[in-house]
């Protein structure tokens, strides 16, 4: 009540708000606006960039066993044997002499890439039965929606782990494959119930007395007002990935070849690096996880504050 | 004796821009017994105001200046008080009856445990006995059945949701009502039930009422005093007899001119004569066509079997009245070929829409245009409003080039009253219900169909820009030549605009004839209980009690659908078989 | 009165068996796509295994014939159904002759107690802190101190466990670091251990719950933001009912209901999670059951525990659905 009251007629005057207020009043106003996505964006790019720029500036071939010294601290620290970190390996070494600052350059990238792809074809699968359940309708909606809420109920880890167990290994283009067939319930139902809802609506009646084809209507009228919410499906179901992905690998499952932070904990763990308090063996490749995972949720809050204005408080 | 003193009373809401003064200097008191109106279009700061008296402002507002003083709690100022003493003052002493009737309920109580809580808020430990005695009792003062108390809102009709919220609001007997437009979730002849049934409550139990809203003509039938509001001001207050007949502000002489009137003054500068001699030769092939067409969704009928031929001589104005459920909506989606006809043919220009060829039916779209009740949707938020315009008219080949589509868009627009300067370049929030509205109509212009479908056109709009886009409309069937069917709930703007009117309840066409004979001269219960529930700025006219509206309901149910034809007009026929 | 309408109450039960049935289809066909054929290799591994088992040719037999594993393809589908159905997974290669069942019924207490502690704690927690946080009258500290606190809830339970072991565990050594009781405890019902399972089972569900009661209390707090403007709550407010009173009665109440269809959606995914955890603390549960066998290449073990995990989540969920129509009279009273 009071909102129509003040956008429709009532002239505002006199500044009388300090320039934190009217920040706040603006990021309101544009919810794209938002810090929340600014720095959840600004910390996953800044994961992209290391990966990227440190394949350069960094010799990658240090991932390799025996590329130094084994359990060497990060620089500035000491191990229980007494030996203290060199420049050469400034974050130190893991228990088979790998370099750590090349485990995390080659690896944070690796889960990134895991993430993406398999959240992306997940999407794609989404939208593709989304539509078809919500324009079909129908058997074809039966069957999908049944489906989903089957498929959203089994936890992806168990079925890949019967998986792997019984194919050996794989590389992470399979990894993510698998996951994406595991990560598209969610995207579908979302779409669904928000096609069924717009189909009643009153621009896409508009669209179909202006001879609109059935096209036009899913993609030039409907999907750019899903943008929001597919965006942050997108977000929440590489959160989803990564998590299955590294589930994996701490089980020692995942890529054997290829150096992923899942796997990095798996042997550290393995190699009683709690215990012998060799902290950075696990915690470095922990704490880039967890500023990943921090970024993603940063992003999906954003977004969330986008397609629910009632969450942007003022 | 006065119940609440309001003493220049201003409420501001600071935002982005600055400050916006939602209310300023607002002086008014509410003596005992007495039913004060509260009118003004939406932004006019009538339900700020008695939100302000409940100290139930929203976020960001805040009282800026003023007192606000109930009499039964001495010279206390309510604004003064506690956060808890507040709370102790509401319902006892002024309770609130929301304007959403549908969501006002808490969907997981019982309604009894909603009129029971607020008993037990203000006097502490009430025994199970007493509370269902007086839950009862207030029940039946509103005129609901004690087992209603042990239903959950979601088994309740609108206008039951509404009384259990009078019964709420009455149940402590409080000094003051604050009703914030308890209709307008209802139909007209609902409306006039939960009105009345409120004003009996009010009365028995000697509260001072405010009643909010817009409608002229419902405060006319039910407030004593009206307080016309208009930015923030209080521009007009008097007796409502004075305030009526002699208006004394601009604004209030606009709001009172607004309302349509059956067999008042015609808004429209052209009325439509009386009868349409039609002197074009009779064509064999209709242009709208109804054969035998029933529609049914599972075990309900929607629309049962009728047939109509519309031809495409004169441009006419059909109308289609009825209350919601009554089937008028369905008869709308089927003429567009949203929706298929359980039995029949519906038939344009001869070719049934529901089996057309692409070409045809890309023919059949350009041809049959509509304008829906809800100006907010029919923009896609995510483009300009001039994609809604110029989308269809490069979809069925009418663009020659950008510009030329830019002109006729800009032409359009003028002829409906808007500067496309300001408008076609904007987003659809940025404009107003009215504005949208009248966009539409500009598009259904740069289309020039045969035939318009205008579903509830005005029904979300203004009151005052009722009028003109209603003339909009009827210049496309004046200038343009176009046929409009026009479905709506709203008698009085039927009758001016229409050549020919059908009444349709529960799926039945009851009674359908020219508008002078049907609603001027209603023989139908049916439509004769419309007529009489319609609020009226007429102060002399008895609209019932609510006794009266309730046998009137009672009385409905049997209603039999043998429909009264009225004669006819050249160029429409219309058959119920 | 309160009862389940049969259209909604059908509607679970076809949802719960195609869970089951295909969960157990993925789990027979998955291994069968592969170039290796499982079950060669399981019987190769329990030949070898079975050297030093006496009557092992006798067993082997009789595990080929009730596994008909030279029969048709379909004969061997149905003939799995059925022993799935009777929690019959065969015979675990690593510990051989252990029926994978018996494996599984000595881990499953284990987890099914630590996950009842840990995901209702965790989810009564979150949901009271989401609405608190949305809620008018509550402390600036919990209005202020929890959003903050949520950014490291988006962080899997398995990290935060790995930082709990590290912390109380390996260097404070508060807790032990390993087992769901202590080496020298004799099981039964002792205070002592009791206290070791308490003492055990600590960290496992405080790593769990530290980072997943945020996801509740996030969904919790946009649907109270949602509820606070909603008609009834204002119209509860004019009734000059107690703050406390709306909180609970006319904003929780209504806030909650689809926090416990999230529920259900997202068991899977936190007994997933707890299984991992389980595998990092060495807790005797499923988790570590699961990553013993994988270490093994256990096969008939990594079969059972998946599916028990599958069904267990089914379960979950299908009582979840049962419990809903009595928090919703909509449902119960049914409408459309």
């Amino acid at each position: 009540m009071a909102d129509q009251a003040l956008q429709d007629t009532t002239k505002p005057d006199g500044p009388a708000l300090t320039r934190a207020e009217i920040r706040r009043r603006r990021r309101y106003e544009n919810p794209w606006f938002n810090p929340k996505l600014f720095w959840g964006a600004g910390i996953l790019l800044g994961i992209v960039f290391v990966g990227l720029v440190g394949r350069v500036l960094w010799d990658p071939d240090l991932v390799f066993t025996g590329a130094g010294v084994l359990r060497l601290p990060p620089l500035g620290f000491e191990n229980l044997r007494g030996q203290a970190g060199v420049l050469n390996h400034p974050l130190g070494t893991d228990g088979a002499g790998r370099d750590m600052l090349a485990l995390l350059i080659i690896g944070a990238p690796n889960s990134l890439y895991v993430g993406v792809l398999a959240s992306l074809i997940g999407m794609s699968l989404g939208i593709v039965l989304g539509f078809s359940a919500g324009f079909i309708g129908g058997r074809t909606d039966d069957v999908i929606r049944v489906l989903s809420d089957v498929m959203i109920t089994i936890p992806p880890l168990l079925i890949l782990v019967v998986f792997q167990a019984a194919f050996g290994d794989v590389n992470l283009t399979m990894m993510a494959l698998l996951i994406a067939a595991f990560v598209w319930q969610s995207p579908t139902r979302l779409i669904r119930a928000q096609v069924l809802s717009m189909r009643e609506a009153g621009y896409v009646q508009m669209a179909r007395l202006s001879g609109a084809s059935t096209g036009h209507i899913m993609f030039r009228e409907m999907l750019p007002n899903l943008v929001p919410y597919l965006f942050g499906s997108f977000i929440a179901n590489v959160t989803t990935a990564i998590v299955t992905a590294v589930g994996l690998e701490v089980l020692g499952l995942g890529p054997q070849r290829i150096p992923t932070l899942g796997r990095t904990i798996y042997e550290a763990i393995n190699s009683g690096a709690l215990i012998q308090n060799l902290w950075w063996w696990w915690g470095l490749p922990t704490a880039l996880l967890a500023l990943m995972f921090i970024g993603l949720l940063l992003i999906n809050l954003g977004l969330d504050e986008v397609s629910n204005p009632r969450l942007r408080r003022l | 004796m006065t119940v609440l003193e309001i003493k220049n009373l201003s409420i501001d809401f600071p935002i982005a821009k600055g400050v916006v003064h939602a209310v300023s200097d607002f002086t008014l008191n509410v003596p005992q017994g007495r039913r004060i109106g509260f009118i003004g279009e939406s932004g006019s700061g009538k339900t700020t105001t008695a939100l302000a008296a409940m100290r139930m402002l929203a976020a960001p507002g805040r009282i800026a200046e003023g007192e606000i003083h109930l009499m039964s709690l001495g010279q206390t100022n309510i604004i003064k008080l506690t956060d808890d003493e507040m709370r102790r003052v509401r319902l006892r002493k002024i309770s609130y009856i929301p304007q959403g009737a549908m969501n006002s309920l808490n969907p997981v109580m019982r309604v009894e445990n909603q009129i029971w809580d607020g008993i037990i808020a203000h006097e502490g430990a009430v025994s199970m006995a007493e509370l269902r005695r007086r839950s009862k009792a207030v029940l039946e003062s509103v005129g609901l059945a004690d087992h209603v108390g042990r239903l959950y809102p979601h088994e309740l009709s609108g206008g039951m949701k509404q009384r259990v919220c009078i019964a709420i609001g009455v149940c402590l007997q409080p000094d003051l009502i604050i009703a914030d437009e308890p209709t307008s979730a209802l139909d007209v002849i609902t409306q006039r039930h939960v009105m009345q049934t409120l004003r009996k409550v009010q009365e028995t139990i000697g509260a001072g009422l405010i009643l909010i809203g817009h409608d002229m003509g419902l405060m006319a039938q039910s407030v004593d005093d009206l307080a016309v509001m208009k930015l923030g001001e209080l521009v007009e207050f008097g007796p409502v007899r004075q305030v009526l007949e002699a208006p004394k502000h601009p604004y209030t002489r606009q709001l009172i001119s607004s309302v349509p009137v059956v067999g008042g003054q015609s808004f429209l500068d052209n009325p439509p004569a009386a009868a349409v001699a039609d002197t074009t030769p009779a064509r064999t092939v209709p242009l709208l066509e109804f054969e035998g067409v029933a529609k049914t969704y599972g075990s309900n009928t929607a629309l049962h079997t009728l047939s109509f031929k519309l031809d495409d001589g004169v441009p006419k104005i059909i109308s289609i009245v009825g209350q919601s459920g009554s089937g008028k909506s369905t008869m709308g989606s089927l003429m567009l070929g949203f929706s298929a006809p359980s039995n029949g043919r519906v038939l344009f220009q001869g070719r049934d829409i529901n089996r057309l060829s692409a070409a045809e039916r890309m023919a059949f779209r350009k041809d049959v245009q509509a304008v829906f009740q809800d100006p907010y949707a029919c923009f896609n938020p995510f483009y300009r409003v001039d994609h809604a315009l110029a989308y269809p008219f490069k979809r069925f080949g009418l663009a020659r080039s950008p510009a030329h589509t830019r002109e006729e868009m800009e032409k359009a627009c003028r002829t409906v009253g808007l500067n496309p300067a300001l408008v076609l370049r904007r987003y659809p929030h940025q404009l107003s219900g009215g504005q949208r509205q009248r966009l539409i109509v500009a598009r259904a212009l740069m289309l020039s169909p045969k035939l318009l479908i205008a579903d509830e056109p005005v029904s979300m709009v203004d009151a005052s820009l009722r009028a003109t886009i209603l003339k909009n409309i009827y210049d496309l069937k004046d200038k343009q030549g176009i046929s409009i069917l026009y479905i709506t709930h709203d008698l009085a703007t039927a009758y001016h605009v229409s050549d020919y009117v059908m009444v349709l309840y529960r799926g039945h066409v009851v009674e359908a004839g020219p508008p002078k004979a049907v609603i001027g001269d209603p023989q139908h219960d049916y439509t004769r209980l419309l007529i009489d529930s319609i609020p009226w700025p007429d102060l002399d006219r008895n609209w019932g009690s609510a006794d009266d509206a309730r046998a009137d309901l009672d009385r409905l149910d049997p209603v039999a659908a043998n429909p009264i034809f009225r004669g006819a007009v050249a160029g429409f026929e219309l058959a119920t078989a | 009165m309160a009862r389940i309408p049969a259209a909604y109450l059908v509607n679970r039960l076809i949802t719960l068996v195609l869970t089951v049935l295909i969960a157990s289809t993925l789990i027979w066909i998955i291994p069968r796509l592969s170039p290796v054929d499982p079950a060669d290799i399981m019987l190769g591994r329990m030949s070898a295994a079975g050297g030093t088992v006496a009557d092992s040719e006798a067993i082997l037999a009789t595990l080929q014939e009730r596994f008909g594993l030279n029969d048709p393809l379909w004969a061997q589908y149905l003939l799995y159904l059925r022993n799935v159905l009777l929690f019959d997974f065969g015979l675990s290669t690593a510990s051989f002759p252990t029926p994978v069942s018996v494996l599984i019924a000595n881990a499953l207490p284990w987890t099914i107690g630590l996950m009842l502690i840990s995901v209702v704690i965790t989810f009564i927690i979150g949901n009271v802190l989401g609405a608190l946080m949305v809620w008018d009258h509550s402390p600036k500290l919990v209005r202020v101190a929890i959003p903050a606190a949520m950014v490291f809830t988006s962080i899997p339970p398995i990290l935060s466990g790995l930082l709990l072991i590290w912390l109380f565990a390996a260097t404070l050594q508060w807790f032990p670091i390993a087992g769901s009781y202590g080496l020298l405890v004799e099981p039964g019902w002792s205070w002592e251990f009791v206290g070791s399972v308490i003492h055990h089972g600590f960290l496992p569900a405080l790593s769990i719950v530290v980072v997943t009661f945020g996801f509740w209390a996030l969904g919790m707090r946009g649907l109270m933001i949602t509820v606070q403007g909603e008609d009834y709550t204002k119209l509860a407010e004019a009734k000059g009912l107690r703050p406390r009173y709306i909180l609970y009665r006319y904003m929780i109440r209504n806030a909650i209901l689809p926090q416990i269809t999230a529920f259900a959606l997202k068991v899977g995914l936190l007994i997933a999670g707890q299984v991992l955890v389980e595998r990092i603390f060495a807790y005797n549960g499923m988790g570590k059951l699961l990553y013993d066998a994988i270490l093994n290449q256990d096969f008939p073990v990594i079969q059972g525990v998946s599916y028990v995990i599958i069904l267990m989540t089914a379960l979950s969920v299908f009582l979840v659905d049962l419990i809903y129509p009595f928090v919703d009279p909509r449902i119960r009273h049914g409408r459309a």
